[in-house]
């Protein structure tokens, strides 16, 4: 009988202690493999229109997925977190894709560069938001 | 001759100095910061947007801060997951916005450096559900570039956000701490 409560408690203590682990520290350190992830390939400009065109279709299309995305450089720029974001231009002078690099990367890259960069889709502001973006 | 050219330099005169008068100004920031904080216990529920969109004109006092709920970062990577899928529903509700007036804007002097203590009222709209608000909070001009800094205490559940353990492990009342440089 003294077994099988000491086997319980070890079990319930092995479960609460896979729990904490799994909740406070698995998932705070968890880092998304952005480079690796699979991603939908898609030009600056035809992503802008599919948000200016019809919202929320773009939004089931494209909300939270991996995009990797191909324009030019049309401005960088700190946030005021001291991210670095850069804007990728589009046809429309007044909207164009606006990600935000991932915090360990550092970039060089200059306004009017051809670049393809990689990075959750967040939806549509004045700019296409991308966050945690890096350049590839 | 002399007068009908003087009239008329007068008039041209006049036209400028209203139009210089009545000259708004737009100041726009895609990179300002709101923060989220609804801590009710010993766990610290809070995140932060940083590509926060706002913009205001300075004769009107008109004033607009948007959001993409998706662009809340929390430190723990299950929180975000649980605030955007069981508490905001982010993909049915993407955005938030705060659409409203600088109430005093009059009093302010943009070309003069200083802290303007401001109020601001207009429609939040949360989860797809827009309330009426009233904030204080506090405009300061340094080197002619503006910065907005306030607070809004929101009732969680006027949002009509339900969930488990509002109340209790997350507070009933969350603040939105709003930081714009513009």
């Amino acid at each position: 009988m003294k077994k099988i409560i000491l086997s319980a408690l070890v079990l319930i203590l092995i479960i609460a202690a896979s729990g904490y682990y799994y909740v406070f520290i698995y998932s705070k350190n968890r880092k998304f493999d952005m480079e690796h992830a699979e991603s939908m390939n898609i030009k600056a400009d035809e992503l802008v229109k599919a948000f200016q065109e019809n919202e929320a279709s773009a939004n089931k299309q494209y909300l939270d997925k991996v995009l990797l995305i191909n324009g030019v450089v049309g401005a960088t720029a700190k946030t005021q977190a001291g991210e670095t974001s850069v804007t990728l231009s589009s046809s429309d002078p007044f909207s164009g894709v606006m990600a935000t690099l991932d915090s360990t990367i550092t970039s060089q890259v200059k306004v009017g560069d051809t670049i393809d960069i990689k990075g959750f889709c967040k939806g549509f502001l004045s700019d296409v938001v991308i966050t945690n973006a890096i350049i590839q | 001759m002399k007068t009908t050219a003087l009239s008329l330099l007068s008039t041209l005169l006049l036209c400028a100095l209203t139009i210089t008068t009545n000259a708004q100004k737009v100041y726009a920031t895609k990179t300002g910061q709101v923060f989220f904080n609804a801590t009710g216990g010993i766990e610290k529920i809070a995140a932060v947007n940083n590509q926060t969109d706002s913009k205001f004109v300075d004769q009107t006092g008109q004033i607009i801060f948007a959001v993409l709920v998706k662009g809340f970062k929390f430190e723990n990577q299950l929180m975000e997951d649980h605030f955007n899928e069981n508490y905001m529903e982010s993909s049915k509700f993407p955005k938030a916005d705060f659409k409203g007036y600088i109430t005093n804007v009059k009093e302010i002097n943009f070309s003069k450096d200083g802290s303007y203590p401001i109020t601001v009222e207009g429609d939040l709209t949360i989860h797809g559900v827009a309330k009426k608000v009233s904030t204080k909070g506090t405009l300061k001009i340094e080197k002619g570039q503006p910065q907005i800094e306030g607070e809004f205490v929101v009732k969680i559940k006027d949002y009509g956000i339900t969930g488990l353990y509002i109340g209790d492990k997350i507070a009933a009342d969350a603040s939105i701490t709003i930081n714009c440089k513009y």
